[in-house]
């Protein structure tokens, strides 16, 4: 579905993403987990097009036959064709109310269906009871409902998550994580990139592990987490 | 009764200052920029529609379309052509630019039109309303008035409940999210360009019906007002740059009345400074703190 092929990235000077290369087939769970600044956001922003590679090829097919060059294709096209990013932070619009934003998730499509308005708040109940609040006024578990939300409102194929669980508290991790879980099961296929590795690497079919800019493992979630090396680097021993 | 007067006098410059601050305060709000070249489309505009309505004879109405469809296209190419390319690079520069390009304009009109002044026609009518006594509210005054507030309500409708609408204020937040949901950065700057272009252009035509020599920097000391008026009101803001036009109109109408001629710009500027030591962000401007 999704093929990143020896990808170069640079910050100015900096050599941020070196030769990555992985594959997301359709259906799965895959995890880019590693230490703060591996490089796991910028791969996500390089596929999406907010920062371009110096070197290397990303297609996405989205099951339709076609073959796209993430490459060359500007960000905004993509969310048409079904590969919707939350991104590091959430990044909701936060001066607009929760179904503004929910209606920005839909602008790909035109108008914001009610089918699709409901199911989403079907998936998260406290959003429709703050529907008509300002997104800035949510706290940190309903904004990161409403980041997911509104990325569902494009129907995507591929779902991408980075950080979903930062900053939130461990029961709200957990909730966070069985939707993962469930939208995983209702079809969707999902790349998530973590620092909570334990997490991650529960529900990942398959992971890999970036360092300074490398792809340095790979292995089902369940192998690496049972790596010893993994465990002393991520998972606290 | 004279109070009344200045009272409408003022509401009807501040009309015209809130129709150039909403301009200013848009492309602030999408662009995140400040187009000092504004005040000098106001003046482009003002010539415009001058040689349509005196020199070809044609209507009025003529006269303000034309006005506004060369503003609307002239502010898009200024975009594309000056700013577009400095997207990356600090806001400095592009400031820079802005300075630039109001220079230009205004050498440019000085070259094609000459600097002698030009008596705008009374496009419309010298009349107006008699409201008993000696109170006359001239025609032009109804009209300046009754555009600002239908510009506002119709911009606040716009950003409110369209789909276009609602797509500049989410690129006003933050463009990369922005982007991510499929709204096209380009073209909606684009767009924020030509609205506020074309409202500097009817800011124009109001303008010079009110005080109608029409030089090359007619529009700079506007424009420069009106720049004052948006942060007066909370850059950004468009009810903020509506009530920072007015005011700052009312502010410097009754300071050249009951003050000083001389000084009533001098007392606008004193007003600014104080209002924003209280309140750095204006009037409305927003604050809103970020939860992690």
């Amino acid at each position: 579905m999704l093929k990143v092929d020896k990808i170069n990235v640079y910050y100015e000077k900096i050599h941020a993403i070196k030769d990555v290369s992985f594959e997301v087939n359709p259906g799965e769970v895959v995890a880019l987990i590693g230490a703060n600044g591996a490089g796991k956001t910028t791969t996500l922003h390089t596929i999406t097009g907010l920062i371009r590679p110096e070197s290397g090829q990303i297609t996405y097919s989205d099951g339709e036959g076609g073959q796209l060059d993430l490459t060359k294709m500007p960000p905004h096209k993509m969310v048409a064709k079904g590969l919707a990013h939350v991104p590091e932070g959430r990044r909701i619009f936060l001066q607009m109310t929760v179904l503004e934003n929910l209606e920005m998730g839909a602008f790909c499509k035109g108008k914001a269906s009610k089918e699709d308005l409901d199911n989403v708040f079907a998936r998260f109940p406290r959003l429709e009871e703050r529907k008509k609040q300002i997104a800035g006024t949510l706290s940190g578990g309903e904004q990161q409902m409403l980041a997911m939300g509104r990325a569902l409102m494009s129907h995507p194929k591929l779902l991408m998550l980075d950080e979903p669980s930062m900053g939130l508290s461990p029961i709200l991790v957990e909730q966070i994580f069985d939707i993962i879980a469930e939208l995983h099961k209702s079809g969707t296929t999902i790349l998530l990139v973590e620092q909570n590795a334990e997490m991650a690497l529960q529900i990942a079919d398959r992971a890999y592990v970036l360092e300074s800019g490398h792809v340095v493992m790979t292995g089902t979630g369940a192998e690496l987490a049972a790596s010893e090396e993994i465990r002393k680097a991520y998972l606290g021993g | 009764m004279s109070f009344i007067n200045n009272l409408i006098n003022g509401i009807s410059l501040g009309s015209v200052y809130a129709i150039i601050a909403l301009g200013y305060t848009m492309v602030y709000g999408i662009a995140k920029m400040l187009n000092f070249a504004h005040g000098d489309i106001i003046m482009v505009g003002a010539y415009i529609c001058f040689f349509v309505c005196s020199g070809a004879g044609l209507s009025p109405i003529l006269g303000i379309l034309a006005a506004v469809l060369v503003c609307t296209v002239l502010g898009i190419v200024i975009e594309q052509l000056a700013y577009k390319p400095l997207r990356q690079v600090t806001s400095l520069a592009v400031l820079i630019t802005a300075i630039g390009v109001s220079y230009f304009l205004q050498n440019a009109a000085q070259l094609l039109w000459t600097s002698n002044p030009r008596i705008f026609p009374a496009i419309f009518g010298n009349g107006g309303v008699q409201l008993g006594g000696d109170l006359t509210i001239p025609y032009k005054t109804l009209v300046t008035i009754g555009a600002c507030v239908i510009i506002m309500v119709a911009l606040i409708l716009f950003t409110g409940k369209t789909r276009t609408g609602k797509a500049m204020r989410a690129c006003s937040e933050d463009k990369d999210a922005a982007q991510l949901m499929g709204i096209n950065i380009n073209s909606t700057i684009s767009l924020t360009f030509a609205i506020g272009s074309a409202l500097a252009a009817i800011a124009g035509v109001l303008l010079c019906a009110a005080y109608p020599k029409l030089i090359p920097t007619t529009g700079s000391m506007p424009g420069i007002k009106a720049f004052t008026a948006a942060v007066f009101g909370g850059i950004g803001s468009i009810p903020g740059a509506f009530l920072g036009g007015i005011l700052l109109g009312v502010i410097e109408i009754f300071s050249s009345a009951y003050l000083s001629t001389e000084l009533a710009n001098a007392i606008v500027f004193l007003v600014l400074i104080v209002i924003l030591l209280v309140k750095p962000t204006g009037l409305l401007g927003k604050k809103i703190s970020e939860k992690v």
